[in-house]
């Protein structure tokens, strides 16, 4: 399991992209997890609670946007749709060897972050 | 008050910052570098160790080796005269740039022409991680199974040549070399497959001029 090593990174970043926000906590971080990022979202969410326990954005949660993986016909154009987690060999159109294409995001996309309100200065 | 904050950065990226450094000093030296990820067992070290007879003769080589635990593996490429060495992740199930930086520190690997990175014995983990190389190679020995390149796939839809090793068990098996060819193709069209047998030899002179032609192909780009 290397989920955790890419929870601390995801962290790692997100605190560092919030720094010139001034002081404050992080609310949520969203992430792209494409299916063959060979990453499984429950394990890095599961992780990142460990990660941010504890820490100044330990309710900070992890929002991960799955993104399959498309499986394209380059002789019909046809999107082959397939069971989460299956692969198709051949066009269900035209029985023609089907390609990959994307779903290997790991990508950090946004932090929505509560900064601190600043101090009223007295006159 | 409520900010949103955009970042579109890799989750990986400070990993990948210091692969693009090894791949630079990589390219500067000339060497081909090497990729090797399957999981335990699948014959990495024993390609390597045949390998290593049959070049080393002709190229400079050397072995990073990863592994949770022991000096075995960089053991046996040592016995070969080859300069090895042994990067240990004491529980870490893969390789990453940093430990890789590690290994080629001054003095524990002379400059050469490929450098093997024979990766911790995992098909899932150490697919995320850009050690700097010029090419992922996944092994899949026919014990394993004829299921595999689609119960992986991340690993068999990046890597650019698939090796089906233990060749010489095929008769002994069942194993559908037919359909793990088109699974590896769905995945990754492009692949270079190779049936090999460490053992008898089979197969493996298409390896070794794969091997030597990748090399004179980054010669030429970083000539």
């Amino acid at each position: 399991m290397h989920e955790m090593g890419i929870a601390i990174e995801i962290y790692r970043t997100s605190r560092e992209a919030v720094l010139g926000h001034g002081p404050g906590r992080i609310e949520r971080v969203r992430v792209a997890v494409g299916e063959l990022a060979a990453v499984e979202p429950d394990l890095l969410s599961f992780a990142w609670e460990a990660v941010v326990a504890g820490s100044a954005d330990s309710e900070a949660a992890l929002e991960v946007d799955w993104r399959p993986a498309r499986q394209l016909c380059s002789t019909c154009g046809e999107v082959a749709e397939r069971a989460s987690g299956s692969w198709l060999r051949l066009c269900p159109r035209c029985e023609q060897p089907l390609a990959v294409e994307g779903g290997d995001e790991l990508d950090i996309l946004e932090i929505v972050y509560e900064a601190e309100e600043p101090a009223v200065r007295e006159a | 008050m409520k900010t949103i904050v955009t970042v579109k950065r890799k989750a990986l990226a400070s990993n990948d910052e210091r692969a693009g450094q090894l791949r630079a000093m990589l390219a500067e030296r000339g060497t081909l570098a090497l990729n090797l990820i399957s999981s335990p067992g699948s014959g990495k070290t024993t390609l390597l160790e045949a390998t290593l007879r049959e070049l080393g003769g002709e190229l400079r080589c050397a072995v990073l080796e990863g592994d949770v635990a022991t000096e075995r593996d960089a053991e046996r490429i040592r016995a070969l005269g080859v300069p090895a060495h042994q990067i240990l992740t004491g529980g870490a199930c893969h390789l990453d740039a940093r430990l890789v930086q590690g290994g080629l520190e001054e003095g524990r690997i002379p400059e050469v022409d490929i450098l093997f990175i024979e990766n911790v014995g995992n098909l899932i983990c150490p697919t995320s991680y850009d050690l700097g190389e010029d090419l992922k190679v996944v092994l899949l020995s026919v014990t394993e199974g004829d299921d595999k390149p689609f119960k992986y796939p991340a690993i068999f839809a990046r890597a650019e040549v698939a090796v089906i090793s233990k060749a010489d068990l095929l008769p002994h098996v069942p194993f559908d070399l037919a359909a793990v060819k088109e699974q590896i193709a769905t995945l990754n069209p492009r692949a270079t497959i190779l049936l090999t047998s460490s053992l008898t030899g089979q197969g493996m002179g298409a390896w070794y001029d794969l091997l030597r032609a990748r090399l004179a192909t980054k010669r030429e780009e970083t000539a």
